[in-house]
C-alpha cells in the first residue's frame, strides 16, 4: 500500500500544479449562456461519495515512525452556489480505521468553498476548515472511546462530470488533516499530533 | 489494479485541467446579466454593480458603462484614445483589468517563484529545493511549524495579500480571488520550501492574505485617480503600487496605468475618513506597573465605507483598517476588519453584519494574533444630520487560528527568542501557542462631525491551545480613547488601555494564571479626510 500511497499522492501534486501552470498558455474561445453555466439544477449544492483513503497520525516531536493506515471513507457536501464558478457550504468527512490497540473514528465536518476556475468546464479546486472529532477507542485501557476534538483544514481537487446538470459525477482527490493535540495509544500519550488523509474518491452531484 | 486506475484518474485530471481551461469570453455578458436577474437586489442596492460578479462586458447594466463604456464616446475631449467594446477586452467595467483566469493562477505560481528566488539568494537553506524536498514534503503532510511570531502572524498574511491581489489585478471576484490565496499558499507549503508543509501557514497565508488583499487592494484604488495624465498620474499609480505590488505591477505591464477611465465604481466608498496619531506609550507589565521611558508610536486608522446602515453582498465594502508603527515593536498593531454581509433588521434602525478579523500585536510585553470571523449587530442613535451621534456595536464569533505567548505552567515570562542555528531553518523551540476558539465584543463610539470623540472597546478572545501549551487561554482587552478637539482637523488624544490573560493550564493541578499589562498613551490626532 506504502507503494502505492507514492505515486497517487505525487499524481494529484502533478494535477494541482498543471491546473495553474498549464492554464495561463490556453486562449479565450470559448461562449456560454447562463443557461449552459446554471443549467437546469437549483442553487442547491449536493455531494454524497465514498473514498479509498490513507492516514497517518504523526508526532512531529517524536522520534517514533508512525505507519500508514489505509480504508475507506464517506464524504458529503451540502451548500449553495455562490456564483457560477463558486460554492460554498459544508462538508462531512467520516473515516473509520483499525489501530493496533482498537479503532478510530474521524469526523471532519468543514466549512468549504469549491471553485470551478473555468465555469464550463469541471474542475475544481476546494479548501475549507472546520473541527473534527475523533472518537479513540484504546481497547486495552477502556472500553469507552476517548472524544476528542481536532482543528480540521482540508483541500482537494477534483472533476465534475455534467456540471451543469441536475445530476452529476465527480471524482476528486482530497487532503484533510486534524490537529488534534493528544493522542492515547495503548502505550502512551502521544504529544502533538497531526493527523493526514490522503483520499481519491467519487460522488454523485445533485443541483 | 484498482491503485493503477486511480493513478491513471488523477493524471488525466491533471491533464484535463490544462485542456479544458479554456476561458469563456463572449459569455461572459450574459452570465452577468444572468446573475443581475438571479438577484436583482444587487443592483438595487447600490450603485455599484456587484464585484462577486465577474460582469465583464456587462455594458447594459453597468452604470459606468452608460456613460463611459461606449467605444463610440470618448471618456473625455482630451482622452487619449476610445476604449474598445468591454466584452471584447474581458474587461467588467472600462477601468476594470482584464479577467484572466489563466494568468491570475500563473502569477500566483510566479510570486511564488520569487519567494522562493529571495529566499535563495538571501542563503536560506528551506529554498534548496527539489523534486526530492516536493516528494517528503507530500508524504508527511501537513504540520505545526516553528518559525517565529511574527514571520507565522504577519509575513504570510502579507504573502497571501499577494496572491490574492495576483486574482484581483487579472480581473477575478473576491470570492475567486480566495480560492487563488489557497491555491497559491498550498502550493508554496508544498513545493516552495524544504520545511514540511505547515498547516498554521495554510491558515494565516489563506485568511490573513484576503483580509490584508482586499484592504490593500481597496486602499490602492483610493490613491489611483485613472482620470489624471502626465506625471500626476505616474505618481498616482506609483503611491498605488506600494499599498499594492502586484496590482500596481500589472498595472504597468498591461498598460492599465496610463488609461484614462473612470475609476471602477466599487471601489468607490460611500463613505471615507481617516485618523492619524502621533504620540509616546507607557506600558506596563505584571512585574512593574509603568515603565519610566515611553515608547514614540504612529498609529493610523481607516474607516472605509458605511458600516452602520444598508444591505450589502459586497465584501469589504466597508471595513476598519488600523495599523500601528512603535510602541514596543517596528509595527506593533495591524487590524483589519472587513464586512462581508450587511444587512438592516426591521424598522428600529438595528444593522446585522458578517466579518472577517485580522488582528496582529506585538510588542516587548506580549503577542497575539488571529484569523477570525464574527456577525454583529449595531445601533445608530442620532439621525445621519445629528451633529452628535453614538454607534453601539456588539459581536461574537469564531477564531478558526488564533496565537498568544506561550507561558509554561513554571515560567513567569516567555524566554527570549534565539536565532536558528541555520538561517531560515526554524528549530524551535515556538514560544506561542496556536489553536482555535471564539471571540466576543462591543464597542460604544461618540463622534461629533462623524469624528470620534469617545470611544468604549472591550473584546474577549478564548483560545483552545492545540500545539503549545495544553491550556485554554482567554485574552480580554479593554481601550478607551477620549479626543478633544483643538483646532481644524487637530485633536490631542489620551488612551487607556487593559490587556489581561488568564491561562487554565490543563496539567494535574488545574493551574490557573493571570497576567496584566496596562497601557497608556497620549498623542497629537489628527483627521486625514
Amino acid at each position: 500500500m506504502i507503494r502505492l500511497l507514492r505515486p497517487i499522492v505525487f499524481c494529484l501534486a502533478i494535477a494541482v500544479v498543471c491546473a495553474g501552470t498549464t492554464a495561463s498558455a490556453q486562449s479565450a474561445s470559448e461562449s456560454s449562456s447562463v443557461q449552459d453555466l446554471k443549467g437546469p439544477g437549483s442553487d442547491f449544492w449536493l455531494v454524497l461519495g465514498g473514498s479509498f483513503s490513507t492516514i497517518r497520525g504523526d508526532c512531529q516531536t517524536c522520534e517514533g515512525d508512525y505507519p500508514y493506515r489505509h480504508s475507506g471513507g464517506f464524504l458529503g457536501n451540502a451548500g449553495f452556489r455562490v456564483t457560477p464558478r463558486m460554492d460554498a457550504g459544508l462538508e462531512i468527512f467520516w473515516m473509520p480505521m483499525e489501530t493496533a490497540g482498537g479503532n478510530i473514528r474521524n469526523t471532519h465536518i468543514d466549512a468549504v468553498g469549491q471553485f470551478r476556475p473555468w465555469a464550463s468546464k469541471g474542475f475544481f479546486i476546494k479548501g475549507g476548515a472546520g473541527m473534527a472529532f475523533v472518537r479513540n477507542w484504546v481497547d486495552v485501557i477502556s472500553p469507552e472511546a476517548f472524544n476528542q476534538k481536532a482543528l480540521s483544514i482540508v483541500i482537494g481537487t477534483g472533476w465534475v462530470f455534467r456540471p451543469h446538470s441536475r445530476f452529476g459525477l465527480q471524482v476528486f482527490g482530497a487532503q484533510h488533516a486534524a490537529a488534534l493535540g493528544d493522542l492515547q495509544t495503548s502505550t502512551e500519550q502521544v504529544p502533538d499530533v497531526i493527523g493526514n488523509f490522503w483520499s481519491l474518491g467519487g460522488g454523485i452531484v445533485i443541483r | 489494479m484498482w491503485g493503477r486506475c486511480l493513478i491513471v484518474a488523477l493524471c488525466v485530471l491533471g491533464w484535463s485541467a490544462g485542456a479544458g481551461a479554456q476561458e469563456p469570453s463572449s459569455g461572459r455578458l450574459r452570465v452577468a446579466a444572468g446573475l443581475f436577474a438571479a438577484n436583482p437586489s444587487a443592483v438595487a442596492v447600490s450603485a455599484a454593480p456587484d464585484p462577486d460578479v465577474p460582469a465583464a462586458g456587462d455594458v447594459a447594466s453597468s452604470p459606468e458603462a452608460t456613460s463611459t463604456g461606449d467605444s463610440a464616446t470618448p471618456l473625455e475631449p482630451d482622452a487619449p484614445q476610445a476604449s474598445p467594446p468591454l466584452n471584447a477586452e474581458r474587461r467588467a467595467c472600462d477601468g476594470c483589468p482584464r479577467r484572466s483566469v489563466g494568468k491570475a493562477f500563473a502569477h500566483t505560481t510566479i510570486i511564488n517563484g520569487f519567494y522562493g528566488i529571495a529566499n535563495l539568494v538571501r542563503g536560506q537553506e528551506t529554498a534548496k529545493i527539489t523534486p526530492k524536498t516536493w516528494w517528503a514534503n507530500m508524504e508527511q503532510g501537513w504540520v505545526w511549524d516553528l518559525d517565529d511570531f511574527t514571520v507565522n502572524q504577519f509575513g504570510h498574511p502579507y504573502q497571501g495579500n499577494n496572491y490574492f491581489n495576483a486574482a484581483r489585478s487579472n480581473g477575478m471576484s473576491f470570492w475567486e480571488s480566495t480560492a487563488i490565496t489557497a491555491f497559491g499558499s498550498g502550493t508554496w507549503e508544498y513545493y516552495g520550501e524544504t520545511n514540511h508543509a505547515s498547516l498554521n501557514d495554510l491558515v494565516n497565508t489563506t485568511l490573513g492574505g484576503i483580509a490584508l488583499g482586499e484592504m490593500f487592494h481597496r486602499a490602492g484604488w483610493l490613491v489611483r485617480d485613472t482620470r489624471k495624465t502626465g506625471k500626476s498620474r505616474l505618481w498616482s499609480e506609483i503611491g498605488a503600487m506600494v499599498l499594492d505590488p502586484i496590482t500596481g505591477a500589472n498595472r504597468f505591464i498591461t498598460g492599465d496605468s496610463s488609461r484614462v477611465t473612470d475609476k471602477p465604481s466599487e471601489f468607490v466608498p460611500s463613505h471615507l475618513a481617516g485618523f492619524g496619531s502621533m504620540g509616546a506609550m507607557w506600558r506596563g507589565t505584571q512585574a512593574a506597573e509603568f515603565e519610566g521611558t515611553p515608547d514614540p508610536f504612529l498609529e493610523m486608522d481607516l474607516l472605509y465605507g458605511d458600516v452602520e446602515s444598508g444591505r450589502s453582498r459586497t465584501p469589504y465594502d466597508a471595513f476598519a483598517f488600523r495599523i500601528r508603527l512603535g510602541g514596543g515593536a517596528g509595527v506593533s498593531e495591524v487590524k483589519v476588519r472587513g464586512r462581508l454581509i450587511g444587512e438592516p433588521l426591521g424598522d428600529g434602525g438595528l444593522q446585522f453584519a458578517v466579518l472577517q478579523d485580522y488582528a496582529y500585536e506585538s510588542n516587548d510585553a506580549f503577542h497575539t494574533g488571529a484569523q477570525s470571523f464574527d456577525a454583529s449587530l449595531s445601533k445608530t442613535f442620532g439621525n445621519t444630520s445629528a451633529k452628535t451621534r453614538m454607534l453601539l456595536l456588539g459581536w461574537g464569533g469564531l477564531t478558526v487560528l488564533g496565537a498568544v505567548d506561550s507561558l509554561p505552567v513554571d515560567l513567569e515570562a516567555p524566554p527570549e527568542e534565539q536565532g536558528n542555528a541555520v538561517q531560515g531553518v526554524s528549530e524551535g523551540p515556538r514560544y506561542y501557542d496556536y489553536g482555535p476558539g471564539s471571540l466576543f465584543g462591543v464597542t460604544a463610539m461618540v463622534t461629533r462631525d462623524r469624528r470620534p470623540l469617545l470611544t468604549a472597546f472591550y473584546e474577549g478572545r478564548h483560545l483552545f491551545s492545540l500545539d503549545g501549551v495544553r491550556a485554554n487561554h482567554f485574552l480580554q482587552r479593554f481601550r478607551l480613547d477620549f479626543v478633544a478637539p483643538i483646532r481644524g482637523p487637530l485633536g490631542i488624544g489620551f488612551t487607556g488601555e487593559f490587556f489581561d490573560r488568564h491561562t487554565y493550564y490543563q496539567d494535574a493541578n488545574r493551574t490557573r494564571k493571570s497576567y496584566h499589562y496596562p497601557q497608556l498613551s497620549t498623542y497629537l490626532a489628527w483627521r486625514l479626510s
